[in-house]
């Protein structure tokens, strides 16, 4: 799981969140009303306009002040009526279709099955959900209006907020309910695709013999089952456990009963976990072993993930903080996802040799090395004891405790090394933690299942807004497209700097009109292109075409970035910390597009 | 004009219900500009109690006129003013109920759902919704047909729909835009009786109609539309009362005696003397309207003409 950025503290996040929020709400309806006041204007004159605006903004006001919960219920319940007239139910149909079809088709056989289940299966959900409830509510509000239904509704005593705000609850519901179909089909689908169990017979078990002929210890392999099989090792007391292929192992129990001895393999485990982690902050040494802010970058690979060169002095330190005895009492449980850069082949199949140390902080006292072995593509995990040897001034070895000697009031460093020469070990941040524990799996799903239903409510809540002052077809365009700018919302804004500062390294390529001369000319966008007026000329034409992008960039939500499906599909507990960010940005854009949606009704002449 | 404006209360007979002053209304186009002028400054009003109707042919500007007294639509210049509150003022709406000129419901509902979802929007308990709109399906002879979605709905089951949809929150005024559109003689008479039948019970009625029978049988008062001018206004005895006419009419009267009339008549100067010819018809002052209209345009009913 890629996480670029640490997650904030709820607490430290969302003062100033809210007071962002506030600042753009109000800046957001200075404007609205200077606009409207211009636009008036030209009809008007200035001074009714201005009487006209301030009499819009009190009878809003009013109207807001005076929003019943009775009439909000009764138009969500005409939202849901409508919705399940208009056949939303046969969406449940298709999502089976895509269920069966990815029973069918996804590969079983691949790395990590539980990952890609649950990425599919969210996915499909998610974009169903949002689609259905997206195209519900962009054209109900408009065809009430052609249809002139409105009027009927509108000459009882309804505030324009109840219609909008009665149409977000209504349709909001909608999604909820088809949400919580999909989620538990598609749940139910995922363990089911992963459960899977092997056999072990007893002549599949050999006999380990120790030096002097006894019993040391049983080794085998499991039969094939979802196209893999385990190889198992048992100690001489028949408990044992297989080893981790596709992002799993079982646990192997010997039972001896009246007809010999039969094996037990016990079901998978590491494949839908929810995984708690506490991650630290990454510095590095460099060859010589002085610090260094970065690692090597290895060309191509992303900036995301840096490189230390086996052999040599260079490390990676990850340093953790509020590390607890009582947390921790067995030791630390590092788990570490280590990618490998080979410069040379070498065994693939066996890995590459690296070390890791503790070390305390506050005194620089550091523990022997600690060996293991980094596999691609998997998670190695390994615990640092309690007792960790340190190499004594005079050579010796003396053993001390980990949280009396190395532990300096919560913190400690754990340092990681790369052993053989001219191969590198990737690391990143977030890839090397502290393993707290595991949380629930399907309270993880639920949490998962949470961050679509926020998305959903916002494409709900932007729909409905975009419906009250366009026409259907108008809106349904008008919310992808926010949704579009949202989600590209970080590449718009580098687009846009590098237009502005002319740095075309930071997006080579231009913006729209340069990209297209671009694509028509085939020309690289590496290629600077000569500072002809033409070319001045597009360049500050994209510039004034990207600038309201960059003002949308900076107002829309990204649907992505409220998935937490990386978290769960890579076995992660997803934090409150997140959720509750989640939860607050998405009410936040609830409460504006609600705000922007009720104006813009109360300010039109529906009935006309 | 002459009326203070804002100033609107009375004793609760002459109470006034519904004011325009200077109202008028243009269409617009999106950028602003003027489309259509479809009611010239208009001053009115309507007090408690009584049938007003709205007369005038196909788009002289009763729906219009309707349309800004409930706030649907925001007036160009002047204001309208119901139960002395600004007509886009949404709590009078309490005490309202409209019948639009076609009846704008939700196809998907049926008439059960629809006077259930009207009367969740106003204040009243759930028994008392249900008990009323239980009353009003009866009322307009809809009993058999409440499962039915209002799309396989008839023209004039659509209409009656409608009616019980108006009266759901029991209003102290209605307004009804073409009442009587689309319903068969039988369901007209009906409507006509209902009419009457509100007013009885104290509620207010404002209707329009372009059939003058309607508005001559149960109007108390009439306006006069034309090309979105007020024309006439006033009690509908008083618009039909020909002055420059004199009416005999007498039982039982001799072949003999009528002659001796005649002559004493003409003797008198009395021109085209008709005997046995009571009113004029709505429908002559109709037409009066348009003629005049034609002749001179621009002639308005000034409210000193008014008659109430
Ligand atoms: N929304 C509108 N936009 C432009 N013109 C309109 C609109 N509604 C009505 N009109 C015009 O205003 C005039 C009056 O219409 P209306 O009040 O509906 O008449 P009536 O109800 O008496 O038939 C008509 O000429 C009509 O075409
Ligand atoms: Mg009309």
């Amino acid at each position: 799981m890629v996480l670029e950025e640490e997650i904030p503290k709820f607490t430290a996040w969302i003062g100033p969140a809210f007071v962002t929020w506030l600042f753009t709400a109000a800046l957001v309806a200075v404007l609205a009303s200077a606009l409207a006041w211009l636009v008036q204007s030209l009809a008007y004159g200035p001074l009714a306009a201005g009487d006209r605006v301030y009499r819009g903004v009190l009878t809003t006001l009013a109207d807001l002040a005076g929003m019943s919960p009775r009439r909000i219920w009764a138009l969500a319940r005409l939202a849901i009526q409508e919705s399940l007239r208009r056949n939303v139910l046969v969406v449940l149909g298709l999502f089976a279709v895509i269920v069966l079809f990815a029973g069918w088709f996804l590969d079983p056989t691949s790395v990590n099955p539980g990952k890609l289940y649950l990425g599919f299966i969210l996915s499909a959900t998610n974009l169903l959900v949002c689609l259905v409830v997206l195209v519900l509510s962009v054209f109900s509000l408009p065809a009430d209006i052609k249809a002139k239904a409105i009027q009927t509704v509108t000459t009882k005593p309804v505030r324009t907020g109840e219609i909008v705000l009665g149409r977000m609850l209504g349709f909001g519901l909608v999604g909820t309910a088809l949400l919580a179909l999909m989620g538990t089909v598609g749940w139910a689908f995922v363990v089911r695709s992963v459960r899977h169990d092997h056999e072990l017979v007893a002549a599949d078990m050999l006999e380990l013999k120790a030096d002097d002929g006894s019993t040391s210890g049983y080794e085998g392999r499991t039969s094939l089952a979802r196209g893999h099989r385990h190889r198992v090792e048992a100690g001489i007391d028949g408990v044992g456990r297989t080893d981790t292929v596709q992002g799993h192992r079982h646990t192997v129990r010997a039972v001896d009963g009246a007809g010999g001895r039969t094996w037990e393999v016990g079901p998978p485990e590491g494949l839908l976990e929810a995984r708690k982690p506490l991650r630290g902050t990454l510095r590095f040494l460099d060859r010589q072993g002085k610090p260094s802010t970065k690692g090597i970058s290895v060309g191509a690979e992303w900036s995301y993930r840096q490189y230390i060169e086996g052999g040599s002095l260079a490390a990676a330190i990850w340093t953790f903080d509020g590390v607890g005895e009582r947390e921790f009492a067995a030791g630390l449980p590092l788990e570490m996802i280590v990618r490998v850069f080979r410069t040379y082949k070498g065994e693939i199949e066996k890995g590459i040799a690296g070390s890791v140390r503790v070390r305390n902080p506050a005194t620089g006292l550091q523990s022997d090395p600690i060996y293991f072995t980094a596999k691609e593509f998997t998670i190695d995990s390994l615990l640092i004891p309690r007792q960790v040897g340190v190499t004594t001034t005079d050579g010796g070895t003396r053993q001390v405790d980990l949280f009396r000697d190395i532990v300096a009031d919560g913190r400690v460093e754990v340092v990681l090394q790369c052993l053989e020469p001219a191969q590198y070990y990737g690391v990143a941040q977030a890839d090397f933690y502290l393993r707290r524990g595991s949380g629930s799996f399907a309270f993880n799903y639920l949490k998962s299942c949470l961050g679509i239903w926020f998305s959903m409510l916002i494409v709900t809540a932007l729909g409905v807004m975009f419906s009250t002052f366009l026409a259907g077809p108008v809106a349904l365009l008008a919310a992808l497209s926010v949704v579009l700018v949202g989600q590209f919302r970080e590449f718009i804004q580098r687009l846009f700097e590098s237009q502005v500062t002319g740095d075309s390294k930071l997006v080579p390529g231009g913006g729209p009109i340069e990209s297209l001369y671009r694509i028509v000319t085939q020309t690289s966008i590496t290629l600077e292109l000569d500072p002809s007026p033409a070319v001045n000329a597009m360049k500050a034409l994209d510039t004034v075409l990207l600038a309201p992008m960059r003002l949308g960039a900076a107002l829309f939500p990204s649907l992505s970035a409220l998935g937490t499906g990386d978290f769960l599909a890579g076995g992660f507990d997803i934090p409150f910390d997140l959720l509750g960010a989640h939860a607050v940005e998405t009410f936040g854009y609830l409460v504006a597009f609600f705000l922007v949606g009720a104006v813009c009704l109360r300010s039109r002449e529906v009935a006309a | 004009m002459h009326a203070e404006p804002g100033k609107i209360h009375g004793t609760a007979d002459d109470e006034v219900i519904v004011a325009a002053r200077n109202l008028s209304k243009t269409y617009r186009d999106f950028w602003g500009r003027s489309k259509k002028v479809a009611l010239k400054p208009l001053d009115l009003e309507i007090r408690r109690g009584e049938i007003f109707g709205l007369l005038g042919p196909n788009g002289s500007g009763k729906t219009t006129t309707m349309k800004l007294l409930l706030g649907l639509i925001f007036p160009t210049s002047g204001e309208a003013l119901v139960f002395g509150k600004d007509a886009t003022d949404v709590s009078k709406n309490e005490r309202i109920g409209y019948l639009p000129e076609e009846t704008y419901l939700y196809k998907f509902l049926d008439a059960e759902e629809t006077l259930d979802f009207y009367g969740r929007l106003f204040d009243m308990p759930p028994e008392e919704r249900t008990r009323r709109a239980e009353a009003l399906i009866a009322m307009v002879g809809l009993a058999r047909d409440k499962k039915r979605q209002l799309k396989e709905y008839s023209k004039g089951m659509t209409r009656r729909i409608g009616i019980a949809q108006a009266l759901i929150n029991d209003p102290e005024l209605v307004l009804l835009d073409e009442p009587t559109s689309g319903l068969d003689p039988i369901g007209t008479r009906e409507m006509k009786d209902l009419i009457i039948d509100l007013k009885k019970r104290g509620k207010t009625v404002i209707m329009s109609s372009h059939l003058l029978a309607d508005v001559e049988d149960v109007c108390d008062r009439i306006a006069v539309l034309h090309q979105g001018e007020l024309k006439e206004l006033g009690r509908v005895e008083d618009l039909l009362r020909v002055t420059d006419v004199t009416q005999i009419r007498a039982r039982g009267l001799p072949p003999a005696a009528v002659a001796e009339l005649r002559t004493v008549l003409e003797k008198h100067g009395g021109a085209e003397i008709e005997i046995g010819n009571p009113t004029t018809t709505l429908e002559e002052l109709f037409l009066e309207v348009v003629r005049d209209t034609e002749a001179r345009p621009g002639r308005r009913a000034r409210p000193t003409e008014r008659n109430a």
